[in-house]
């Protein structure tokens, strides 16, 4: 018994090693938004500061962090509505029919998000300078969209196939019409799997910086890409880079902390 | 389907499909669900796609737009030569075989330990999973400013101790690219061990039970049943992850760039300097594709083995 419990200490010592290893280091650069700048240059560098906001104030007066924040949020959430609205149709239709292409076209979106985003992005982004879209947050949506549409359908496909389809079928010999089976019988039932996509489309999406990089502007830059531009400036340091990193990590940090449930059933189910 | 069979309810809104039969309109809406989805992703995903297989047959160059003229395969011939192409293609084999290793060996270890179902387990899970959500670009300049080796909490040890180059870890070409190994290490294990760890989860316990009270010893238990048993998971993570690790862009792109000299360069990074700083399209796409093709192949291939194994598993 004795040798059960020293292996179970010792498990759970290794877990928590590793978990020291994965979490460290970010909450390193979360600290470092609070180190005034003499600390954050100390040679030897040390873990101890005297805790200021004064990182804060010159990254809000440096960045428009509100108009940062506006554009992710437009990237982010528009291209999870139009992944939505084109992606949950098209997986529950994937999942119901029996004709052959279906599960050659859940393949073919499955594959989609494979594919080297940089082959799409030169022919993408020549595409958008020719219908004047350059430089728009809304062409960053739409190319987020393609990789979250095909992401989307392929989820919604497997959540939709594990759903039995004998409560649709009473629906429709009870007189329903099919819309109203699927929009009203189905999608409740498969709610789990709308909010881990909207989720998967969100974190994609906010994330993404190659995309924004060089398709927006200045003006309608997410914080991604200020991020990118803000490191190696001269008057930046670390501790604003902390600063500024705040707005684009905590949200998404805390939001798949609130839905963990659904991110890590989206993530064992969803993601192949 | 049971569908097939039942007969029309005979107040139905949609009468302009009146004359047409149950099974025919199911077909009809399933189809106007699925053809939007269809539509955009044709439109703005495969056609892009085709378009760039277009272009890396021209001579294109978007600053010398009168030079353009179409050369065929040049584009990838001159690929074929190139030694910063062989470099950029050597760099990232090394980085997805690299990082994809040591991501399976170490998740399998979390994932084993995370095994049992209790809440100190399930509180680390969610926890570890943080590294997964953070933006890579972040990640990127978390372990850029750690390795800095003039005021780094880690690189400046690592310079002072003579473990780096004086200039820290990214400054050495023997260093750079086992760095961003690293790093990617860092950010993907976690999502590797969630995915072993839904397969233990799902294998059937009644065997590694009987196992253990017959008097195997665990690690016997271990590489004759549970490793046989969890092939099938191994081979997906692998897939997952050695098909992002070949894209690998972000991360090289903040921290390295692709240096020193091309040290660290891959094929994406290579791709978006030609095409997007130098503005050589036709040359881009063409590396582009190579990558499209090899990461297809990856795919195709361990998606082969996978359905191989799915089939032994379910004759067993």
């Amino acid at each position: 018994m004795n040798r059960q419990i020293a292996l179970n200490s010792a498990r759970r010592g290794f877990l928590l090693f590793m978990l020291a290893f994965f979490i460290l280091p970010f909450l390193w650069l979360a600290t470092t938004a609070y180190k005034p700048s003499t600390d954050i240059f100390s040679i030897p560098p040390q873990l101890g500061f005297r805790p200021t906001l004064a990182q804060f104030t010159k990254a809000l007066t440096i960045f428009d962090v509100p108009a940062l924040v506006r554009s992710s949020i437009y990237i982010a959430g528009g291209s999870m509505i139009l992944s939505l609205l084109l992606g949950v149709p098209a997986g529950y239709a994937l999942a119901r029919s029996s004709h052959r292409f279906a599960m050659a076209l859940a393949y073919f979106f499955m594959s989609i998000r494979m594919v080297p985003a940089v082959a799409a992005l030169i022919p993408f982004y020549l595409l958008m300078r020719d219908i004047g879209l350059v430089g728009h947050w809304f062409s960053v949506v739409l190319i987020n969209c393609v990789l979250n549409t095909a992401f989307v359908s392929y989820m919604m496909y497997s959540y939709f196939r594990a759903l039995p389809p004998e409560m649709e079928e009473a629906a429709l010999t009870d007189g329903c019409t099919q819309f109203t089976a699927f929009w009203r019988v189905s999608l409740p039932a498969v709610r789990s799997g709308i909010v881990a996509s909207s989720l998967f489309c969100v974190l994609f999406s906010w994330n993404d910086f190659l995309f924004a990089m060089f398709l927006t502007r200045l003006d309608s830059k997410p914080i991604s890409v200020a991020l990118l531009s803000a490191y190696g400036t001269k008057d930046i340091t670390w501790g604003t880079l902390g600063a500024l990193a705040h707005f684009s990590t905590i949200p998404i940090v805390l939001m798949v902390l609130a839905l963990n449930r659904h991110f890590v059933q989206g993530l064992t189910k969803g993601v192949h | 389907m049971a569908l097939s069979t039942s007969t029309a309810p005979s107040a139905n809104p949609f009468a302009v499909f009146g004359s047409l039969t149950f099974t025919q309109r199911r077909k009809l809406f399933l189809a106007a669900l699925a053809m939007p989805a269809l539509i955009y992703v044709l439109l703005l995903g495969v056609y892009p796609l085709v378009k760039g297989i277009w272009y890396s047959l021209y001579d294109y160059n978007l600053i010398k737009p009168a030079r353009t003229q179409f050369i065929g395969i040049d584009n990838y011939r001159e690929l074929f030569i190139d030694s910063d192409m062989r470099q950029a293609l050597l760099n990232t084999v090394v980085f997805t075989l690299g990082s994809v290793f040591f991501e399976l060996v170490l998740g399998f270890v979390i994932a084993l330990a995370l095994w049992r179902d209790e809440l100190f387990n399930r509180i680390c899970l969610t926890l570890i999973l943080i590294p997964v959500t953070i933006t890579p670009l972040v990640v990127g300049l978390i372990f850029k400013g750690l390795l800095l080796a003039d005021y780094g909490l880690v690189g400046y040890y690592l310079a002072q101790w003579g473990i780096s180059d004086p200039r820290g870890l990214f400054a050495s070409p023997d260093t750079a690219l086992a760095t961003l190994i690293f790093i990617d290490v860092w950010e993907w294990t976690p999502l590797v061990a969630l995915i072993l760890l839904a397969g233990l989860k799902a294998l059937p316990t009644d065997i590694l039970e009987a196992a253990s009270v017959d008097g195997a010893n665990p690690l016997r238990v271990f590489r004759s049943i549970t490793l046989p048993l969890m092939l099938p998971s191994v081979l997906l993570a692998l897939t997952i992850r050695s098909i992002d690790a070949f894209r690998v862009f972000d991360s090289v792109f903040v921290t390295t760039g692709g240096g020193p000299g091309n040290a660290t360069n891959t094929l994406m990074v290579y791709a978006v300097k030609e095409g997007l700083s130098f503005f050589n399209i036709g040359k881009a796409s063409a590396i582009a594709n190579v990558s499209l093709l090899c990461t297809a192949m990856i795919a195709a291939g361990l998606i082969f083995l996978i359905r191989h194994y799915d089939k032994k598993a379910s004759i067993r």
